[in-house]
């Protein structure tokens, strides 16, 4: 059973406090991102486990053992580094092949399972070849092919394909993925990318400031953003945050702002109750604004300029004016607008979100 | 790069004129200046004596080379003075002093570089402190200590002294050598299943083998060169190393024995010239940082 | 837990080269502060007696010293002065590669590496030659000239500082290219775009880049020529024409038999080297301070 367990997990640097009060608990088999912004502790957690940062509090558990004395090469991990890490004065076979000599495995042992594992990766016919000699892309293989041969029991990747151009990192993304249903090894993950961490993990945990903002599967962050950090960072292009008055109207609720007025929705509006008449910042995705037709109500409907069109191919992205507030929305490669422009918006009632301003939890 | 020398920019002959004037002539003069000595010695290590003592006025003298070359100072250097023991001691006392100080210096680098440990930025200021005392300070109580341990005249009085001041400089070195190398490749192999000796040994170092090299060589070129201690320390002619050899027993009183002598000068540094037109390379890479594999 | 490991570990890899070094230097400098407060020879037959500042109040008295202390400085600022403009010359003019850039390196280092006992043999030869060869009448004149110009001394003070020069400052060269090539190459792209005029742009990015090189350079210049012994040594072939604090000393200890007295003198370089240490130290950082 190779779960991780984190319990309290603090980090400090001397004055900076990196990694705050940490509770995770991941399962046996599975692939748990961590995401967020530079310098939000997501490093600095795996390294933890890894046991190549000192924990200043709390407690890490591997399988059923707590690992917190443990060095790094007694907790049955590997790990892949962003810039590959691989011995430059090695071949490729004895880079994969170090860890296992270190345990003194025998020749035969090593052999079969650097072989296995070249399988997998399509690396066979670099095995003698020296790190210098590699593309991007191949030593990013051997960095997994070293970690795989040792069958620890969890992988700890730091964000491993932000040095690989973006075609490779979109093809290398899926290998991994694979490669994690084949091998079904717990896995710990860590990038700043949110598309990576949407794609690839069973779970992501969205960090910042050395804090947990929210665990849950990829579309559960998506849909149900638990504040406005996660709500803004998840998604890309990010959440449209415009800040409305709560006005009580015609018998419902209305979100209100120069430039700007819908309805609160009625599935929010039970939550919404007790901001009558104060300030909340309301949220919603570019992809879930259309062009206004002449079905869309017009409680959800708002009135914009077009600023800049930006023609992506298999959509169009808009930036838009409503009164002072900017607007991002994708729509249909089909509409034709340019600068200038009048629009009329519809949104998506069920998806939009609100905020509390001080707090920034979801509503 | 910093603007000498043709910019290219304006009519060729402009830059033509400019390349001459601001790069090549100085070019040419360091060079000239810096290697007549060395073509001098030469030349004067392989004329017979005759020539050498020809007077200015005499009608076939060829200041500039020698039409009769001659092996003759060189037989003289190795028959009728001690050169081959000073050669063989030269030898010995800068290989055992290099050995002795990159050792040193290869650990207290690595323990620099890498770990972190109270007093750690004090202690690597006081060792590169060290290398600043002169040896013209130390000299007088080193003979003493010397003459104390009856090391005195021997080879031992240098192999124990020259590490003063190389350690500083090895240490210096590979420790900047070392920063040079990503933390990543040590962190991996302790994942891997290393302790940090380990890793250090069979990782680092080996990685770090141009610095290691390129320190190695200048201490040995540093003992190799050095003059005071051997001076000092030494007496016994067989004792002697090359450069105060050379000098000592090659210089009588007001005497100066040329051809020997240059012929001393240049065979005294065969070794050192040779050790490093090999790993001229190394040099420079070794001041400048490893190069990421 | 690993700190404490890492804390030994460090300790231990630095043992030998401390030790090496405390009993080496730190002793041998703590016996000579002490030796140069009594009046220790071997050639005396009753105990060291202490006698504190005697020796450095003989010294403050006798112009020999003061002879000897201004030939120092003298030495020592004329060839840092001179190494540093021909090395950073010799930087800048090796700085961009070109055919046969590797044999000029290897030429230029050439009398750094040689050692400076053996190419002072040549220089014998060039500035005192024979008598029957070519030019020593000429380089006879020379020596008679300069001394009477310039008084007695002269000329080997000039050979000295260029003996010293010829030496190192291919060492600097080197040590300031170095330097140079640690400066990232877009900062002089940059520059040109910005100033036709080499010579601004060296001032204006070069110098301010290479500072703490400079102060690097000049600081090991000027101690191994203050501190200079050897060079001077060879050079005058141990015969005291042109006296510095260190031959100074070198016949007071080995040949006076007087270790009290070359002691205090030998210690009178340290306020020097110290300040010299301050003020360069204040010009740029000292070796960083690592944060976690």
């Amino acid at each position: 059973m190779a779960q991780v367990m984190m319990k309290d997990l603090n980090k400090k640097y001397d004055e900076v406090h990196a990694v705050k009060d940490v509770n995770l608990h991941i399962r046996d088999k599975e692939f748990v991102v961590l995401v967020g912004p530079s310098g939000c502790g997501k490093s600095t957690t795996l390294r933890m486990v890894a046991g190549l940062e000192e924990i200043t509090a709390g407690e890490i558990t591997i399988g059923d053992r707590v690992v917190n004395d443990l060095p790094p090469k007694d907790r049955d991990i590997a790990m892949v580094f962003q810039n590959y890490a691989l011995y430059p004065h090695m071949t490729v076979y004895d880079n994969m092949a170090f860890g296992l000599k270190m345990r003194k495995f025998p020749k035969a042992e090593i052999a079969k399972r650097v072989g296995d594992a070249a399988e997998i990766l399509g690396i066979q016919e670099l095995l003698k070849r020296k790190p210098r000699q590699l593309s991007g892309g191949q030593r990013q293989r051997v960095a997994v092919g070293r970690a795989i041969v040792r069958h620890p029991q969890v992988f700890l990747f730091d964000e491993p394909l932000s040095n690989l151009d973006a075609k490779l990192r979109v093809q290398m993304r899926v290998e991994l993925k694979r490669l994690h249903e084949r091998l079904e090894t717990t896995a710990i993950y860590v990038t700043h990318d949110q598309v990576e961490a949407m794609t690839l993990g069973d779970r992501v945990v969205v960090m910042k400031d050395g804090w947990i903002q929210q665990v849950g599967e990829p579309l559960e962050l998506y849909g149900h953003p638990a504040n406005r950090f996660v709500a803004g960072f998840i998604g890309s292009p990010s959440m449209n945050f415009v800040e409305v008055t709560v006005a009580d109207a015609n018998g419902a609720l209305w979100a209100d702002t120069p430039g700007l007025r819908v309805k609160v929705p009625p599935v929010s509006a039970g939550r919404l109750g007790p901001y009558k008449g104060q300030r909340v910042t309301l949220g919603i995705r570019p992809e879930d604004l259309r062009v206004a037709t002449g079905a869309d109500s017009a409680d959800y409907s708002f009135d914009t300029v077009v600023e800049v069109v930006e023609p992506l191919g298999s959509e169009i992205l808009l930036d838009l004016k409503a009164g002072p507030n900017v607007i991002v929305a994708r729509v249909d490669p089909t509409v034709r607008v340019k600068h200038q422009d009048k629009m009329r918006l519809s949104l998506h009632p069920e998806r939009v979100h609100f905020f509390d301003n001080k707090t920034e939890l979801a509503i | 790069m910093a603007g000498r020398g043709g910019s290219g920019s304006g009519m060729v002959e402009g830059a033509r004129w400019r390349k001459w004037v601001y790069f090549n002539v100085p070019m040419t003069v360091f060079i000239v200046g810096t290697l007549f000595p060395f073509y001098w010695m030469f030349v004067t290590a392989f004329r017979p004596d005759g020539e050498l003592y020809r007077p200015w006025r005499a009608i076939n003298n060829t200041p500039f080379w020698t039409t009769h070359p001659t092996f003759e100072h060189m037989v003289y250097l190795f028959k009728q003075t001690m050169f081959g023991t000073w050669m063989y001691n030269t030898m010995l006392i800068a290989l055992a002093s290099t050995v002795i100080s990159l050792f040193c210096g290869l650990l207290a680098g690595y323990a620099l570089a890498r770990l972190r440990f109270p007093f750690a930025g004090s202690m690597g200021t006081g060792i590169f402190v060290t290398y600043l005392v002169p040896p013209t300070l130390l000299f007088i109580p080193l003979a003493n200590i010397i003459r104390d341990f009856r090391l005195g005249d021997t080879p031992w009085s240098l192999i124990l002294t020259y590490p003063t001041f190389l350690i500083p400089f090895c240490t210096w070195l590979l420790m900047g050598y070392f920063k040079t190398i990503p933390k990543e490749l040590e962190e991996c192999a302790r994942i891997d299943g290393a302790s940090r000796i380990r890793a250090m040994v069979q990782i680092v170092f080996p990685i770090a083998t141009p610095g290691i090299l390129s320190a190695g060589i200048f201490a040995f070129t540093l003992s190799w060169n050095e003059f005071l201690y051997a001076l000092v320390f030494l007496s016994s002619p067989q004792q002697k190393t090359v450069p105060v050899g050379v000098l000592s027993e090659l210089i009588r009183g007001d005497v100066f024995f040329w051809g020997p002598l240059m012929a001393g000068a240049l065979l005294g540094s065969v070794p050192v010239a040779l050790i490093y037109s090999f790993f001229v390379e190394h040099y420079v890479a070794g001041l400048t940082g490893a190069v990421k594999g | 837990m690993g700190r404490a490991r890492d804390i030994r570990l460090a300790y231990l890899l630095l043992a030998p080269a401390l030790l090496l070094l405390l009993t080496a230097l730190a002793y041998p400098i703590g016996w000579e502060v002490w030796t140069s407060f009594t009046d220790l020879s071997p050639l005396n037959d009753r105990p060291t007696a202490f006698v504190g500042l005697d020796n450095y109040r003989r010294l403050a008295a006798d112009p020999a010293f003061w002879r000897a202390a201004a030939n120092t400085v003298a030495y020592a600022a004329v060839t840092t002065a001179v190494k540093l403009v021909l090395g950073l010359g010799l930087a800048l003019l090796l700085a961009r590669p070109f055919r046969g850039r590797a044999l000029v390196f290897l030429a230029i280092f050439l009398p750094w590496a040689y050692p400076a006992s053996v190419s002072v043999i040549g220089w014998y030869w060039t500035l005192s030659p024979p008598i029957p060869t070519a030019y020593s009448v000429f380089m006879g004149q020379m020596k008679y000239v300069v001394d009477g110009a310039l008084g007695g001394g002269a000329w080997a003070f000039i050979s000295v500082t260029l003996f010293n020069i010829w030496r190192g400052s291919s060492f600097i060269g080197i040590f300031l290219l170095a330097g140079i090539n640690a400066i990232p190459p877009e900062l002089f792209e940059c520059a040109v775009l910005e100033s036709k005029s080499a010579w601004r742009r060296f001032w204006l990015v070069t110098v301010p880049l290479l500072k703490p090189f400079l102060a690097l350079a000049v600081f090991l210049a000027l101690t191994t020529a203050f501190a200079d012994l050897a060079n001077v040594w060879m050079l005058t072939a141990g015969r005291i024409v042109y006296p510095v604090l260190g031959t100074h000393a070198y016949w007071l200890a080995i040949h006076g038999g007087q270790f009290g007295p070359a002691s205090a003198l030998s210690l009178t370089l340290a306020p020097f080297l110290l300040a010299i240490l301050y003020v360069l130290f204040r010009m740029f950082d000292p070796p960083e301070r690592e944060h976690a």
